[in-house]
């Protein structure tokens, strides 16, 4: 049996610091993690990838849209006008190595995880769902002044 | 005579920033390919002369691991060494990457730094 404690909330802050801080040179600040509802963001650009094998659910990444452009700007070196391609490529290719850091953080507590390939929505008006039961744990990032949130909702399979 | 490579990831992002890396790590290329999956990067491999192949794992149509499989089947590509680069980094599959013929993983997120030092030694 594993007698580990999981810390996803912590998992989830070094896992995000550690892509942005590697790839983009960006220190984030991250807030309290959020277990259960709340800190929901108003999000123009959403990326999702799901999880299977021994953790089953999807890690999003919600972000409103000056903080989608500013990210992709950052990664890339450029300025951006609009969310366009560039946008929802970035942010995906950003939950996916945040994911891929969660996915190590799961095999050093023994569950094998099986990533996909992220999904990325653009709009004013949308929401997630993910499945009944699964537990939810959201933690909101600074970046220049603004929040983005990293949530991940999880069920382990026994 | 210059060296090519041929960079496989389905995030444009990606390609981007793996040949921006390899400047910044001082590595240079005559021409660097791009493909978005395991299915482009056989077809430039039968087209171009390249000299190694830096690929993502997880692509849709045809992932890291079937695009090795293949490119071990094809006498004329079979000599072209592939890092693989992916956040995958589990043993299973990383060692069944290397049990086709991939030559080493670089784990994104990654440093021009590491870049360097996983492919500098290959080239």
């Amino acid at each position: 049996m594993n007698e580990k404690v999981m810390n996803v909330g912590q998992a989830i802050i070094e896992g995000t610091q550690d892509v942005f801080s590697t790839m983009l040179m960006v220190e984030l600040e991250a807030g309290e993690p959020i277990e259960g509802h709340g800190g929901e963001v108003d999000s123009n650009v959403t990326s999702m990838l799901g999880l299977g094998k021994d953790i089953r659910g999807m890690l999003a990444v919600h972000c409103p849209e000056a903080v989608a452009k500013d990210i992709t700007g950052t990664f890339l070196g450029m300025k951006v006008e609009e969310l366009d391609e560039d946008v929802k490529d970035a942010i995906g290719e950003i939950a996916n190595m945040i994911a891929g850091n969660l996915k190590i953080f799961f095999q050093e507590h023994d569950k094998d995880v099986a990533l996909a390939i992220p999904t990325s929505v653009v709009g004013k008006s949308f929401r997630t769902s993910g499945m009944f039961g699964a537990q939810r744990v959201a933690v909101p990032f600074s970046m220049n002044g603004a929040t983005f949130l990293v949530e991940l909702k999880y069920m382990e399979v026994i | 005579m210059g060296k090519n490579v041929l960079l496989v990831d389905d995030s444009s992002t990606m390609r981007k920033i793996v040949g921006r890396s390899l400047r910044q790590a001082g590595i240079e290329f005559d021409n660097i390919f791009e493909a978005a999956d395991g299915i482009e990067a056989l077809e430039i491999l039968e087209k171009e002369k390249v000299d190694i192949v830096l690929s993502d794992i997880n692509m849709p149509n045809m992932d890291g691991i079937s695009f090795l499989r293949e490119k071990a089947t094809r006498d004329n590509m079979k000599g072209i060494p592939v890092l693989m680069i992916s956040t995958e980094t589990g043993d299973d599959i990383i060692g069944e990457a290397k049990a086709l013929g991939a030559v080493g993983a670089i784990k994104k997120p990654f440093t021009p730094d590491k870049v360097n030092e996983v492919l500098g030694p290959l080239l």
